[in-house]
């Protein structure tokens, strides 16, 4: 045996180190995940700095792109799922959050109805060690009053007619319709009775799944089983693709 | 401790640039030790006569992904936190052929035209200065091709997830894959190699 081993090449010898190891791997499982701990300084400091935040602005410009560098997390329960979800996003209850199929080296973006369901998500995750975990600010609220139903200048400027357009084209996509400034002031108590937009700490819909918010309009049913919309369909196909 | 230090918090931004930096000295150094400050060196790989930078590559690989692999095992390492670039699969495959065109083309990849530039040749500096040249180009055209820069996504894919296979399986089909390369890189060597 040892004459044997003698008798090969250098490479030969780490081709052999390298075989071995290899099938040494065969009967290992790497694990997935070590001690964890929480750093409350760490976090803190992040939720100041706010560096935990995607605007729906920006999610928006990500959907459309197509970008499938992050997941999308709808945190609500299955009934409002079935109502209503931004395109590509995924159903994980709060409550199945922990077993949830997510990898820590991913970017997951956190949503509920507010603010508050997604937060508390958020530090559930943070605390086992999720790096990539960032909360959709203000929520499915402010995902509908910027994105879905944009509020439009009227009497634009020259420069403010161009964003109306764009945001017209976007609210479009996603199966909405921009709204006058003074449709919004006519329908101001029922928004009043909803959180102020932005703050994510204060969500009355959120904190009583049960209750259903005040919307001022309804949310478009473009995610209606087997009858999606054609500006809904590149965002359907790519989440089924992407199935990790 | 636990690894990956970084995402671990054991040191801030400004260490990681420091370290970065050493990483990046001693990857330059064994990259020229290997012969890879020569265009001439790294081209003749094209022409099937010197499969060194396959071999070395590749012995980068297996190396890195059994340490990876045995050092997760043992608890060292959390695999689960370790950085994977999200797949685009058109850009990317436009992209390793530009890349590739461009190593048979001016004879350097990113990497060694730096390790060849450090040893004074010349080419080698062009080089460098194609690459901020090639980045301003890129993101002045980025407008052009945001579109198919954003296609084709995903996600971050691994080989077990793709096949649905044991991670173990994986590693060792990958072993048996590099020794299978060398083994085939040294015939077409003896083929079409010039001193050997």
């Amino acid at each position: 045996m040892m004459r044997w081993l003698s008798a090969l090449t250098l490479n030969q010898k780490l081709a052999l180190l390298a075989l071995t190891l290899g099938v040494g791997a065969l009967f290992i499982s790497p694990t997935r995940g070590g001690a964890v701990s929480i750093e409350p300084d760490e976090l803190a400091a992040m939720v100041q700095k706010e560096v935990d935040h995607v605007t729906a602005d920006d999610l928006a410009d990500w959907i459309i792109q197509g970008r499938a560098d992050y997941r999308l997390i709808d945190l609500r329960d299955e009934k409002a799922y079935a109502e209503y979800h931004i395109p590509g996003a995924e159903l994980v209850p709060v409550a199945q959050l922990p077993d949830a199929a997510l990898a820590r080296n991913e970017k997951i973006v956190l949503y509920s109805d507010g603010g508050i369901h997604s937060a508390q998500a958020w530090f559930l995750l943070k605390a086992r060690g999720y790096k990539g975990a960032y909360i959709l600010l203000g929520g499915l609220d402010t995902w509908r009053d910027t994105v879905v139903y944009p509020v439009l200048a009227e009497n634009p400027a020259p420069d403010q007619a161009e964003r109306n357009a764009k945001l017209s084209a976007r609210a479009a996509h996603f199966g909405g319709a921009p709204r006058a400034a003074s449709a919004v002031v006519a329908s101001a108590p029922a928004l009043g009775s909803t959180p102020a937009p932005g703050s994510t700490a204060a969500s009355a819909s959120a904190a009583a799944p049960g209750s259903t918010p005040a919307a001022p309009v309804p949310m478009p049913k473009v995610q209606a089983p087997g009858a999606p919309a054609a500006a809904t369909a590149a965002p359907a196909a790519r989440k089924k693709k992407e199935g990790c | 401790m636990t690894a990956p230090f970084f995402k671990y918090g054991a040191f801030g931004d400004e260490t990681s640039l420091v370290i970065a930096f050493v990483i990046g000295i001693g990857f330059g150094f064994f990259l020229e030790r290997a012969g890879f400050g020569s265009a001439r060196k790294l081209v003749s790989q094209f022409y099937l006569n010197d499969l060194a930078v396959f071999k070395v590559m590749f012995t980068a690989i297996v190396t890195a992904m059994l340490g990876v692999t045995y050092l997760s095992w043992l608890g060292v390492l959390d695999l689960s936190l370790v950085y994977l670039t999200p797949t685009y699969i058109w850009p990317q495959i436009a992209g390793g052929l530009i890349l590739g065109v461009g190593f048979v083309v001016g004879g350097y990849c990113p990497g060694t035209s730096v390790a060849s530039m450090a040893t004074g040749r010349l080419d080698g500096l062009a080089f460098v200065l194609g690459l901020p040249a090639g980045t301003l180009l890129f993101a002045e055209l980025f407008p052009l091709i945001q579109r198919f820069y954003d296609s084709g996504g995903f996600g971050q894919r691994t080989l077990p997830d793709v096949f649905s296979l044991p991670y173990g399986v994986v590693v060792f089909a990958v072993v048996l894959m590099a020794i299978g390369g060398f083994y085939g890189a040294s015939l077409l060597e003896r083929r079409f190699g010039t001193e050997r």
